[in-house]
């Protein structure tokens, strides 16, 4: 495996703003990487940087090996799905599909052809005559798609490709976009705010924040070690719960400031009588007897989607539990809670990182 | 009785009485004169007639007087050379102007608003001003090309029979110069930055995306902005009395200034109106290509 994009201590800036910090990010060939974080974090910039759209200001672009800093758009070979599409809404689908080969010289009836393969593989065949604004949402994404493959290029970029489809749809397309990715065996680098998205598209997990890489690596890495709170309550749906705690004097155990009387067990040693954030997974505490558990919590809120149960506790702050199986938990009782040592993540208040 | 008064409150009589409010302004202010002027044209009309509304038909007689007037062909030449380069003039200029403020760079829009200056102001002003650049033994224009040894002697242009077409011209280049750009820009400015992006992506150098993305996009705004054209420069009149009257000789004399020319320099108003309704069938194909073209837009 080469890198097919290689990025190398990018910076840009707008004016005085600096929205890309001394980013570097290796895209091996045939890797889908999803680039993801709040708005405004950089991850579009990023993305539009690899494709040409911006200038970075310092630091080095390659794609296949060639420096492409300077190099425009168009001789970049890498094709962009935009959020919006950016259909041309003058041109069928038809010439929507095959501009780039009009525009590299390629014979009216090999960009029929070719056309017809991609139309065929997207499922667009009985569309080709149609102008952009006769096609639903769904279609012209798989046109933007479409247009996209038609060219085979060194990489696809995708921003935000999903956004402007309902939730239905977004789940359908996401399968799609990586079987997709799957059979062409291509290189693709992913934009979205969507840790959903990011988690279940992606080989590649890389987290975004102020313009700099917080975190990179497997989507489950990720999620099982999180290298900072904000990742930690990123990644993860319901987010994380964090609540202030004390390390116990043998080293083992922590204890919450939610619930004093009873402690967590550790996984690991700590320093005794430090001050942490303790990260606690919704999914991963176990509603038990109240007598067994470790914490004990009053219940404010019960929602139920039917598959899951989520009880909000009335603590301050407030935390979240998901109960996969049936309970009769209701609001002013109190549960019992336990976790798995191994699941108790813990944070240092000031920097915010893992311990 | 109650049911009616609810109609007219809210509902189909409501509606009647705005469109109606709209149809009899119309009608009184420009249907009346229309027909009143097509009326003329088929009719004689002297000065002991002109309070009467029924007169003497003529038949088609004033259409053949006008045909058969000797500086009648003179007029149609310079009325097309004077429509067809003012247009052109008026529409290459003002579209790079727009694309160049298009550039978005520093001060783009404040600049591009001062371009609004030549339209604000009334066209004979335009002439008096252009009439003073224009002149011959002490003009500005002049004073440049032989500056610059363009020319060796000064050029006349508003009394050499050669050139006043053109110093009209060249004045009302000027005058239509900001509304083309200002119509364009807009026109521009609906473009998706996307679709440039897309297409910079696809592979298109700077000419293809014009040619493949901006001109088609543009398509309703440059038929509007070109039947707009059409029509404005029909109309145009003060830059003639201000700069040439036509002359010298009918030299830059052109049918609607002839029109005016007619009626109310020689009071010969049938010829007046034979010639404005003439004109109103260019002008009239010219607003019907426009209505259509602004009727298919292309929407994303």
């Amino acid at each position: 495996m080469s890198a097919q994009i290689e990025l190398s201590n990018i910076d840009k800036h707008y004016g005085a703003f600096h929205a890309l910090k001394d980013v570097s990010l290796s895209i091996e060939k045939g890797s889908f990487v999803a680039l993801v974080g709040p708005s405004g974090c950089g991850k579009s910039t990023l993305l539009r940087s690899i494709a040409g759209l911006e200038t970075i200001t310092s630091g080095t672009l390659k794609i296949a090996g060639q420096t492409m800093n300077g190099v425009p758009p168009r001789k970049r070979d890498v094709a962009m799905v935009f959020q919006s599409y950016a259909l041309y809404p003058h041109m069928t689908v038809e010439e929507n599909l095959t501009y780039s080969l009009r525009l590299h010289g390629v014979g009216k009836a090999e960009a029929k052809v070719k056309a017809a393969e991609v139309a065929a593989t997207t499922g667009l065949s009985a569309l080709l005559k149609r102008y952009p604004r006769e096609l639903s949402g769904g279609q012209r994404q798989r046109v933007a798609m479409g247009r996209a493959i038609i060219r085979n290029p060194k990489a696809f970029l995708f921003d935000e490709p999903l956004s402007n489809l309902d939730a239905a749809l977004r789940v359908h397309m996401r399968k799609e976009i990586r079987a997709l990715h799957d059979r062409l065996g291509a290189t693709s680098v992913y934009v979205t705010h969507d840790q959903i998205e990011a988690m279940t598209m992606a080989d590649h997990v890389v987290v975004m924040r102020d313009g700099v890489i917080e975190q990179q690596g497997s989507p489950l890495e990720l999620y099982d070690r999180p290298v900072s709170k904000f990742v930690a309550g990123f990644i993860g749906s319901p987010a994380m719960n964090f609540v202030p705690g004390t390390i116990g004097p043998d080293g083992m155990t922590v204890a919450l400031e939610i619930a004093q009387s009873l402690s967590l067990p550790l996984a690991r040693h700590q320093e005794p009588g430090r001050k942490v954030l303790v990260g606690l997974r919704p999914e991963h505490l176990v509603i038990g007897e109240p007598e067994q558990a470790t914490l004990r919590l009053p219940v404010a809120v019960v929602e139920s989607t039917g598959s899951m149960t989520f009880v909000t506790t009335s603590t301050e702050p407030e935390m979240t539990v998901v109960e996969t199986r049936r309970t009769t938990v209701r609001p002013g009782d109190t549960i019992g809670v336990s976790i798995a040592p191994n699941q108790v993540h813990l944070f240092d208040p000031a920097t915010e990182k893992a311990i | 009785m109650a049911r009616f008064f609810n109609s007219m409150r809210d509902g189909i009589g409501f509606d009647l009485i705005l469109v109606g409010a709209a149809m009899v302004f119309l009608l009184a202010l420009a249907g009346l004169p229309l027909v009143y002027n097509i009326l003329m044209s088929f009719q004689q009309v002297d000065m002991f007639t002109l309070g009467d509304l029924f007169r003497p038909l003529a038949g088609l007689t004033n259409y053949v007087a006008v045909v058969n007037a000797p500086e009648f062909w003179l007029v149609t030449k310079n009325t097309l050379i004077f429509v067809f380069t003012s247009m052109a003039g008026q529409f290459v200029l003002g579209f790079s102007l727009a694309l160049f403020f298009a550039q978005n760079f520093p001060g783009a829009a404040t600049i591009r608003g001062l371009f609004l200056v030549s339209w604000v102001m009334p066209g004979l002003v335009v002439g008096a001003i252009w009439s003073w650049i224009l002149a011959g033994d002490f003009g500005v224009l002049n004073t440049i090309l032989k500056a610059m040894g363009i020319i060796e002697a000064p050029i006349f242009w508003k009394s050499d029979p050669n050139f006043s077409i053109w110093a009209v011209v060249i004045a009302n280049i000027w005058l239509g110069l900001a509304f083309n750009m200002l119509l364009l820009s807009v026109g521009l400015a609906a473009i998706p930055r996307d679709l440039y992006e897309a297409a910079e992506l696809d592979g298109a150098n700077a000419f293809q995306r014009f040619w493949t993305i901006t001109l088609p996009m543009m398509r309703s705004t440059i038929g509007a902005v070109l039947s707009l054209g059409l029509i404005g420069t029909l109309q145009q009149f003060d830059l003639f009395p201000a700069l040439t009257e036509g002359g010298p000789a009918n030299t830059s004399n052109v049918a609607g200034y002839w029109a005016w020319q007619m009626s109310f320099k020689l009071y010969d108003f049938a010829k007046g109106a034979t010639i404005s309704v003439m004109m109103f069938v260019l002008v009239l194909i010219a607003s019907v290509v426009y209505v259509r073209s602004t009727r298919h837009e292309v929407r994303g």
